[in-house]
């Protein structure tokens, strides 16, 4: 008997490398891993690009030597964002206006708080506005009110935006808003983090994940389906192991296919831009940020990482296991490669579109793009408690996706 | 072994392929013979598990395959007609891949595939990409695939189509080779094939099985006769129309035929042996079942 186990597992794990082997021998998805490989590193190229230093008349300077003057000029303002420093920020600014030659050299010379300065700008701009220049008329005492400046606000936007319009808020939604950012804890903490907003602050990392879906679509879809298009599905059902183990070997080829590669493509994209920019400034609240000033998840830049890196494997291996389950079901691969574009790109598209701006925002795609609304308020209620979209975004989708593997099974058996 | 079909039927929409069929086969090879759309392929589907009668059963040894599952199918080796494999494998790849899905162990796979490979002469090939090998080395790699789990029952479906007749002739002798001890069932529409290696031919005609015997027992069966006569060209086309012709040999002064007929042809037509190419003709005619000719 526990002969006969260790003999069926040793079995289990050769399915499973042969299945493998049928994935990553098509000429077309070797050609497929290469452009994915190409792809990650001319995005982390590029977002390693977009950090600049500005020297006034001289030339800009970009990427890691960029990154390195940053760093040595934001390393003076490094620590908790307290009024003293708010109201020193703009004494800064000030002194800086009144002696710099030319405005380019004054922009130049306020690059280490900048950062400082563009929050104070989007807290103290008009909702939905944002005044660059705003630092250069405020007065320093009522900069140091910063934070409470942001919670004023948000009681203010929240209430005055009426009810049954979009973006209309509902009294539970205003109540957890307003409760997340008391929980903000204050002061924030400030140092370089330039890593981390060319990782998440891009557009480069959403994009990053849907053409890893699409591409890895290409390497899934055929799973199921290539025993038809070959013809090799009569042998295959007439075997032993053909309408059981055999299929679970599909599964799990499919499963470790979608994980091994969207990991290794995200870990690549993180290693590489954290690797030449450094990884400071983890620990930072991500409202630090000016972008992400408004948020409602009280995360840092590394929780943001690990919630984005996550909330995106879940949405690619659900979208993925559902083209999988296409390709089982239809027995067509063609039909299955569409699903992961259909499926990451369509919505997105239809979202713009005021009337379905809500209902889209429970598609899959969301979780792609985790890093672009994670600074929104996108909300949902379950059983009358408020939460943002993310935190039922991912376990629902988590349980799909686990939920269409049995599905699939009986689908392809019964064939 | 004992593979009992009962009162089996397939239907597809208002196409009855298999018709209330019934037989009992053991061990030995087994030709079913009949024209493309005679139901031989559902037949072979249906015994192999991939397609589910409309009507009847199939019992192995007194037991329902379809419930078996498993247990059947890992006595069973199987070469459809429309053999298809992993183009990319190479051909060890793809033996190993199919022993592991019939269950076999991966020690015991790697000396099986070895020694196969060596039976059907594909042992110089064994690193060839599949979709290298030509139509020949195809087929042998698909009997060598059917034999990987040493099945008790081996179907194998039109398994000299599109060969040579070195190749046929080599796969005829494999496959007597290795019909020791186990049923296999053959199908072809290649009359010699059988002619030389089958214990007991199947004829079968729309679905349902017309005679089974020897070849010896199946001409018994005739009740017309085979005639042999040399006309002029001119003379070909009416006696086609009225007569079965089952062969016509022609060079510059005429035409040899070889009829069946009841009675003479011509006045100077001589009698001959019946073969079984002369029962196919007998019972299918020329043109059968062209209709469905994929059933």
């Amino acid at each position: 008997m526990y002969f006969y186990i260790i003999l069926e597992k040793g079995l289990v794990r050769n399915m499973l490398q042969f299945e493998l082997k049928k994935i990553f021998l098509k000429p077309v998805n070797k050609v497929l891993l290469v452009l994915l490989l190409v792809i990650t590193l001319i995005g982390s190229f590029l977002a390693i690009r977009d950090v600049k230093y500005y020297r006034g008349d001289e030339p800009v300077l970009s990427g890691p030597l960029a990154a390195r003057q940053l760093k040595k000029e934001q390393k003076k303002w490094e620590g908790p964002v307290t009024e003293d420093v708010l109201r020193r920020v703009i004494q800064e600014n000030q002194a800086i206006n009144a002696s710099a030659e030319t405005e380019d050299i004054g922009f130049a010379q306020k690059q280490g708080f900048a950062d400082l300065q563009d929050l104070i700008c989007a807290a103290f701009s008009e909702p939905g506005e944002y005044e660059p220049y705003l630092c250069d008329t405020i007065s320093p005492d009522k900069a140091a009110k910063l934070y409470e400046r942001r919670i004023s606000r948000l009681k203010k936007e929240v209430s005055e935006v009426e009810e049954g319009r979009t973006g209309a808020f509902s009294q539970k939604q205003q109540d957890f808003l307003i409760h997340q950012y008391e929980s903000l804890e204050t002061p924030l903490y400030y140092e370089y983090a330039e890593g981390w907003k060319a990782l998440l602050d891009s557009q480069y990392l959403p994009t990053l994940m849907i053409i890893t879906i699409v591409i890895i679509g290409f390497f899934v879809s055929g799973i199921f389906s290539d025993e038809f298009q070959t013809r090799a599905d009569a042998i295959f059902f007439s075997t032993k192991f053909g309408r059981n183990k055999a299929i679970f070997a599909k599964i799990k080829a499919g499963f470790l296919t979608i994980t091994v590669l969207y990991w290794f493509v995200m870990l690549l994209f993180s290693a590489v831009i954290l690797g030449v920019l450094g990884i400071g400034g983890a620990g930072c609240m991500i409202q630090i940020n000016y972008s992400n000033w408004e948020s409602m998840y009280n995360v840092t830049y590394f929780q943001e990482w690990l919630i984005c890196m996550f909330g995106g494997y879940i949405g690619n291996l659900f979208i993925l296991t559902f083209a999988m389950f296409v390709s089982a079901k239809s027995r067509s691969a063609v039909l299955s490669i569409a699903i992961p574009f259909v499926l990451s790109c369509v919505p997105m598209f239809l979202g713009r579109v005021p009337m379905l701006t809500d209902f889209m925002s429970y598609f899959p795609d969301m979780l792609l793009r985790i890093n672009k609304f994670i600074g929104d308020f996108v909300f949902c209620e379950i059983g009358g408690k408020v939460f943002g979209i993310y935190s039922a975004l991912v376990p629902c989708y988590l349980v799909l996706s686990f939920g269409l593997l049995p599905v699939m099974y009986y689908c392809y058996k019964k064939r | 072994m004992e593979l009992k079909i009962t009162n089996l039927t397939k239907e597809f929409g208002d196409f009855t392929a298999v018709n209330d069929l019934s037989i009992t086969m053991r061990n030995g090879v087994y030709g079913l013979l009949g024209v493309n759309g005679a139901g031989k392929t559902t037949l072979m589907r249906m015994l192999c598990t991939l397609l589910r009668p409309t009507n009847g059963t199939i019992t192995c040894d007194g037991k329902e395959i379809f419930a078996m599952d498993g247990e059947y199918r890992k006595i069973l080796g199987y070469l459809p007609q429309d053999f298809g494999f992993y183009p990319d494998f190479t051909v060890q790849d793809y033996l190993l891949y199919i022993a592991a899905i019939k269950a076999v162990c991966p020690a015991v796979a790697k000396k099986r595939v070895k020694d196969l490979l060596e039976k059907v002469g594909l042992s110089k090939a064994a690193h060839k990409k599949m979709k290298k090998l030509s139509g020949g080395m195809k087929r042998r790699a698909g009997i060598a695939q059917a034999m990987l789990n040493n099945p008790n029952i081996l179907i194998l479906d039109e398994p000299t189509a599109g060969l040579d007749p070195n190749e046929r002739i080599r796969f005829r002798n494999l496959i007597s080779e290795l019909a020791e001890d186990r049923l296999v069932l053959l199908s072809t529409h290649i009359v010699s094939d059988v002619e030389y290696i089958a214990n007991e031919i199947l004829l079968m005609k729309d679905g349902a099985l017309v005679h089974r015997g020897t070849t010896e027992q199946l001409v018994a069966t005739m009740t017309e006769n085979v005639w042999k006569c040399y006309v002029e060209k001119r003379e070909v086309p009416q006696l086609i129309e009225r007569y079965k012709i089952s062969n016509l040999k022609t060079d510059s002064h005429g035409v040899e035929l070889r009829v069946i007929a009841k009675e003479k042809p011509i006045s100077d037509a001589v009698l001959d042996e019946p073969v079984l190419e002369d029962v196919f003709l007998y019972y299918f005619g020329e043109r059968v079942g062209e209709e469905h000719a994929a059933i």
